[in-house]
Parts: C-alpha cells; structure tokens; sequence
C-alpha cells in the first residue's frame, strides 16, 4: 500500500460568485522513498490538492468528498489537534517563494528550532544545535553565523535551503515540495533541486513535488500526475511520459512540445497550447480541455471522458489516447 | 544600536530646535504683546502719554524691543537675559577708590524713531572700589561722572565687567505667567500631573481593549461579531468627541447619577488618608477617561484589525501553519509581532491625538490640566504659558517618535541599522 493516498478527492471553494470546484475528483499515490510529480499550469489544482492533504486550506476553502490516507490514518476528518501532530512532523511542506515564506521577524535559529520544540519536545538549547546540523545538512556555508540571522540578510538560495531545513527538522515521511525551485534563478535552481534529491536518498524521504516545469519533473520524479482544472488527465512513469510512450494525453503532449529542445531547429515555431485555462467558475461541458484541443472531437464536446487504465501503470483521461492514430485523423 | 539611537537624538534635538523657533515666530505674529497685557490693567487709570510712556518702558524692560532672533535666543537661554554689571575702580597703583560716581545711559527709540540717550542710574563705587547693579536686557553705557581727590579722572575706567546671566528654557526657566503673575512652571505643574494621570489611564485602557478587539475581529474576519464591531467602530469614529462627552454626560451623570458631573475631586472634601485621596480623584476622572477610551476605539481597533488581516494572509503564516505551530501561537507570535510594525506608528498620532483631545474633554469637564490650561493662555494672551505649553506638546510629541523609532528598532530587524 502506498505511503500517501488520495482518492477521489473534492475540495472546493466557497466565493460570492459561486462555488469553484479546484479539485474536483483528483486520485494519486505517494510510494515510499518515490517522487510524485504533479504538473499542470496555474488553478489546476496542483498546489490545492497538496494543501488539503494538511487541512492549509483558506477559510473559504473545503474538503466536499474524497479520502486521503497517510500510512493507513485517514486524514480528511482529522481534527486539528491531531493534525498539529502531523504537519511539519510527519509531513511538512516547502513553499514556493522563499523571500515571503519565512517570517521577517524572527532569525534563522528560531525559525528553524520550532518543529523541534513543538514536536520532539526539546529545550531551546538543545534545538539551537539541531538547527547549526540542520543548516550543514542542506550545505549551508557558516552555519553558526547563519544562524543567528534574520531572514532579509539571506539570499533567494539561501532561504530556500533555510525552507528545506525547517521541512526536513523532524525526518518527514513525506514532503510536499510546492514549486521549490520556482523563484530562483537556474543555477540556484539547479543546486536546489540537486540538495533535494541527495537528501532524498540520505533519509528516505518521500517527495509530493509540485511545479508547472516539465523539466524539473523529468529530473526528480518517478511518477507524474498530470492535472488540469482540478483532474487528473494522466497518471504515468516519468520515463514513460519522457520515452517516446505510445499513448499520450493531448494535453500532455501539448506541454512536452512546447518545451524548447536542443535538437529544435532553429528555424522551427515553438508550438504553444493555444487559449487559456477555462474560468473556474464556468468550465466547459464534455472534456475539459477540449476547447484548447487540437485533436477535438464533436464527442469531446458533451461527453466526459474517464481516466482510463492504458496499460499497467499509465492511466490517461481521453477518448483518443493513441497519439500516433490521432495525428493521423483516425477518430474510432 | 548606540549608533542608531544617537542618530536619532540629533534628529529630535535639531527638530526641537527648528520647531520652537517656528512657534516663538508664530506667537510672535499675535497683535500684542506681554507688555500691553501687564498694563491691561492700568489702561483706564492713565492719561494716554503716561500710558505709552509706561510701555515703552516696560517692552524695554522686558526685552521685547530687541529683534526676533536675539528674543528667540534669550528665552531658549542661549542668551544672556539679564546680567550684573560690576564696575571696579582702582588707581595707578592698583588700590581701590571709593566714591567714584558713575552713570549708567541707556538708549531709548521714541516716537518715530528718534533716539535718545537717558540716564538709567547712578552708581558709586564702594570701600573696595566697587559698584554693582542688575541689568536687564537692553545696551548700557558707562560714563564716569566724578572722582573723590587726589585721583584725577580718566577717561575710562580701569576696569569694567559684565556677568551675564543666562535665563531660559534651557536652564530651566519657562518665563513668567502674566495673568497668574508666577513663574510658568508653577504654574503648570498641577495641570501636568492631572494631564499625564488621566491620559494615561486612557491610553492604558484604549490599548487594553483595541488590541485584543482587533485581532479578534481579524482572527474572525467576516463574522457577526466582526460586523457588528466594525459598524460600532464607525459610529465611535465618526461622532466629535464633545457630543460623546454631552450623551455620556447625559446617561452617566444625569440619567443614572452614577459619576459627578466635572472636577477632579468632590468639593471642600477633607481627607484622612492619601488613598481616600487617591479614589475620590479616580471615582472623578472615571467619566472623563470613559469617553476618550470610547473615543480612540474606533481608529485603533480598526487599524489593529486591518493590520492584523495582512499579516495572517501571509506566506510566512501559511508556513508556520505548515510546521504544526498551534493556532494561538501562529496569531500572537507570528502574525502579531508582523502586524505590530504598523500599529506602533499609528500609536504615536494616536497618542498625541489624545493630548490635543484633552484640551476639549478638559474643558467639557472642567478638570485642572494642560488642556484647560492652554485654553485658558490662549484666551488671556498669556503669551509665555502658551508657549511652555505648546513646548511641552512639542517635546511630548518628539519623545514619543523617539519612542517609536526605538521600539521599530527593537520589533522588526530590518529597521536596525547596525547592531
């Protein structure tokens, strides 16, 4: 069984204007030790999912439906009290901006020796020298000065690797990872992502990573759920998503090519997804994406399609998952 | 931190310095002055040119003829504002003489502008050859008159000295009040102590209820409870204080007797103990400082709330939430220390706000303070009380953006400058 599992999840929005469904019917799997990646463009769903796992939802925000077991507890109807527990202990959360993430007021040391506090019961002391090895295991240089220093005296990359070891203090069993790498500049960006997966194979620690680039996810996931308007459009292997698969989701499909390649000629158009994600509030009828598709089909129109089991581990929510067949006109 | 505080004394100082200037100017520009409101008095019992004759005096007198910037400087005590003028006369060989008369001149600017010089006193030296008197403002001239035998005359005196005496804010002395003929300082010393007793009261019960109500409404943003205190919040801070004093006045003393109606403390009372004392001031300051506690509610607790919503739907509390940190010390560790930054600057307006309030709820109340007191100089022209009050506000005002500037320094550490 797997670590994290959500099934069937709804979460759902209360606002003036209606209800927005942000998650509507999403199901995934974290594995033990494994990378989830969850991809999809911004209000997909990716990042609201993620949080309902920990009950962060705005005050508007709510669970309609759905299960998610943590390690075989539901965690749904946890009350609170139980979930303070959880959060930051057994799963703990890394967030996309590092320059707001961290609170501007209190220093690094301090930042840091709250889980420690709040969840291994430790003194004040002895948590400030958790934190100096925290702030060595994610490879900060003069720990014992960062320690003492407040947030706006950092860099993007430093309070980033600051997040990580405020996330990893208590040895998560999963981490959330939302758009880590997001904020920063390529380099930082690649040291970050590279810290993250040699801590993953240090201490075993499962990864829920979120981002809207596909190529981090090639570089950290084994698995990848692809989402849009609060779906889940495909579930697949990243090597299978990656290696010329023969079945693709359209959507897929359209943010692999409108990746820019190496091997791209120069003289080549980048292909976009043409349009943008539908209102939340007024999502079309029949299949989701098929407005932006280029494949639709009369069909996609007023008919939903499921998530259909293509082989053994790829699941793909379209009426015309063969990618070869599509391109060439063939609608059975 | 040492570095940043005495930055930010040499600030205040230069700013006390450029406001008092400003002000004296100001009070300057009033069409009177101290000397006409002394005569007030006198102003039917003269005929017309023993009154312009007296005035003329007295401005000299009191300095009031020397220009804008010598006065400035004299009442700051950065200028001598009376001296000793000590003549020593002795002969050729050193040994004083007595009995050497000397006259002391005095220049005077009469009617379009023609000056003339005027003997002021005459002196004569003593046994050890000298001769003193005190002067106040205006320039003397000294002219040996006489010498007793065998000495001759010289044309000057062999040695002449002037003490000056520096007298003014800076030392300690305020001026004197024209309509209570006192030293200002005693002025103002009972009105000080009411002033600061009430407004701190108030303050104290302003902040008590404002902060706790404001982050509860945050906290509880949109809820009936919020609504209800938001539209409450409104009215307080809509309606002038003077009509909350006359509906407080009205149910508090009227309607219900259950606070005296003015003063601070019950009439011809005697009292067998300081803390007898102590509560019948209390039980006669409870009204007053009621209504401007009510008063300051509305903008506090809507800045407090405001400022409190921001800081909650921050990334970093979204964070802390993350690391399993209990409600309670998400609210009032992470987001209140945040949400603090603005409310510390909106408290120094606020705080002086209930100064400038005090001088209508004083007169409202009739209580003895600086309010009261103000209103009273400013009626009387009581030029030099008016002044040591508004340089009280002044000082009052710039102590507290001190205060503030510090406390910023010591709340959010992107304000220290160096530590």
């Amino acid at each position: 069984m797997a670590l994290l599992e959500v099934k069937d999840l709804k979460t759902f929005f209360r606002t003036k204007h209606g209800t927005v469904k942000a998650v509507n019917g999403v199901s995934y799997a974290v594995e033990t030790g494994k990378t989830l990646g969850v991809v999809g463009e911004s209000g997909s769903g990716k990042t609201v999912s993620a949080m309902s796992i920990l009950q962060l939802l705005d005050a508007n925000g709510y669970i309609e439906n759905g299960s998610i077991t943590f390690n075989g507890r539901e965690l749904t109807d946890l009350p609170l009290k139980e979930m303070y527990k959880i959060r930051g202990n057994d799963i703990s959360v890394i967030f996309q901006e590092p320059m707001t993430s961290l609170n501007p007021v209190f220093t690094v040391e301090r930042q840091i020796s709250e889980p420690f506090m709040i969840h291994q019961g430790l003194s004040k002391k002895q948590a400030a020298a958790r934190v100096i090895d925290m702030l060595k295991d994610v490879r900060i240089p003069n720990p014992e000065v960062v320690t003492k220093q407040y947030p706006h005296q950092l860099s993007g990359g430093m309070r980033q690797r600051v997040m990580i070891a405020m996330a990893l203090a208590c040895k998560p069993r999963i981490l959330i990872a939302d758009e880590p790498s997001t904020a920063l500049d390529v380099t930082i960006q690649a040291q970050i992502l590279k810290l993250m997966n040699d801590l993953q194979e240090e201490k075993g620690t499962s990864i829920l990573f979120i981002t809207h680039d596909l190529g981090v996810i090639c570089q950290m996931a084994d698995d990848v759920a692809v989402m849009y308007c609060g779906q889940v459009v495909e579930m697949a292997p990243a090597r299978t998503i990656f290696g010329h698969s023969k079945y693709l989701h359209p959507y897929t499909e359209g943010l692999l090519v409108s990746v820019p390649r190496l091997d791209t000629p120069v003289t080549q158009r980048l292909e976009a997804i043409p349009g943008s994600v539908p209102h939340p509030l007024r999502l079309p009828e029949g299949c989701k994406f098929a407005p932006r598709c280029k494949y639709a089909q009369p069909r996609c129109l007023v008919e939903e399609p499921e998530l259909v089991s293509i082989s053994e581990n790829q699941s793909i929510r379209c009426f015309y998952p063969d990618m070869e067949a599509r391109k060439d006109g063939k609608f059975e | 931190m040492g570095k940043y505080i005495l930055k930010r004394l040499i600030y205040v100082v230069v700013v006390f310095f450029i406001v008092s200037f400003l002000m004296y100017a100001l009070y300057n520009l009033i069409p009177t002055d101290p000397a006409r409101a002394q005569l007030e008095p006198l102003k039917m019992s003269l005929k017309p040119h023993e009154y312009e004759q007296m005035y003329s005096d007295l401005r000299r007198e009191m300095g009031l003829d020397d220009s804008l910037v010598i006065r400035y400087m004299r009442w700051m005590g950065l200028y001598p504002a009376s001296g000793e003028l000590l003549i020593q006369r002795t002969d050729d060989m050193g040994n004083p003489i007595q009995g050497a008369r000397y006259e002391v001149l005095i220049t005077e600017t009469g009617i379009g502008g023609k000056k003339t010089e005027r003997v002021l006193r005459v002196l004569t030296t003593n046994a050890e050859g000298e001769a003193v008197m005190q002067m106040r403002f205006g320039t003397y001239k000294v002219k040996e008159i006489s010498i007793p035998e065998p000495h001759t005359l010289d044309p000057e005196p062999k040695l002449l000295k002037t003490d000056s005496i520096f007298n003014g804010m800076l030392q300690g002395y305020f001026g004197k009040s024209q309509y209570f003929k006192r030293d200002v300082v005693s002025v103002i010393k009972e009105p000080i102590k009411n002033t600061m007793f009430i407004n701190i009261f108030a303050t104290i019960a302003a902040l008590g209820i404002t902060i706790p109500l404001g982050i509860y409404c945050a906290v509880k943003k949109g809820g009936k409870f919020d609504s209800v205190v938001q539209a409450t919040t409104i009215l307080g801070y809509s309606i002038p204080i003077y009509i909350i004093s006359l509906i407080f006045m009205y149910f508090f003393v009227v309607k219900w007797r259950i606070f005296p109606l003015m003063g601070t403390k019950t009439p011809g009372a005697m009292y067998a103990t300081s803390t007898e004392e102590l509560l019948d001031k209390l039980y006669h300051i409870a009204l007053p400082v009621i209504v401007m506690t009510f008063a300051s509610l509305g903008g506090m607790t809507r800045y407090v709330r405001s400022s409190m919503i921001e800081a909650l739907s921050t990334d970093y509390i979204r964070t802390a939430r993350a690391k399993g940190l209990r409600e309670k010390v998400v609210i009032y560790s992470h987001a209140w220390r945040n949400a603090l930054l603005p409310v510390i600057t909106s408290i120094l307006a606020w705080f002086l706000g209930i100064f400038g309030g005090s001088v209508i709820i004083e007169n409202t109340f009739s209580l003895n303070g600086m309010g009261k007191l103000y209103w009273h100089g400013l009626n009387s022209l009581d030029f030099e009380l008016v002044l040591a009050i508004q340089m009280f506000y002044t000082v009052v005002s710039l102590l507290g953006s001190l205060l503030i500037d510090l406390s910023y320094g010591l709340v959010d550490p992107r304000v220290r400058v160096d530590k």
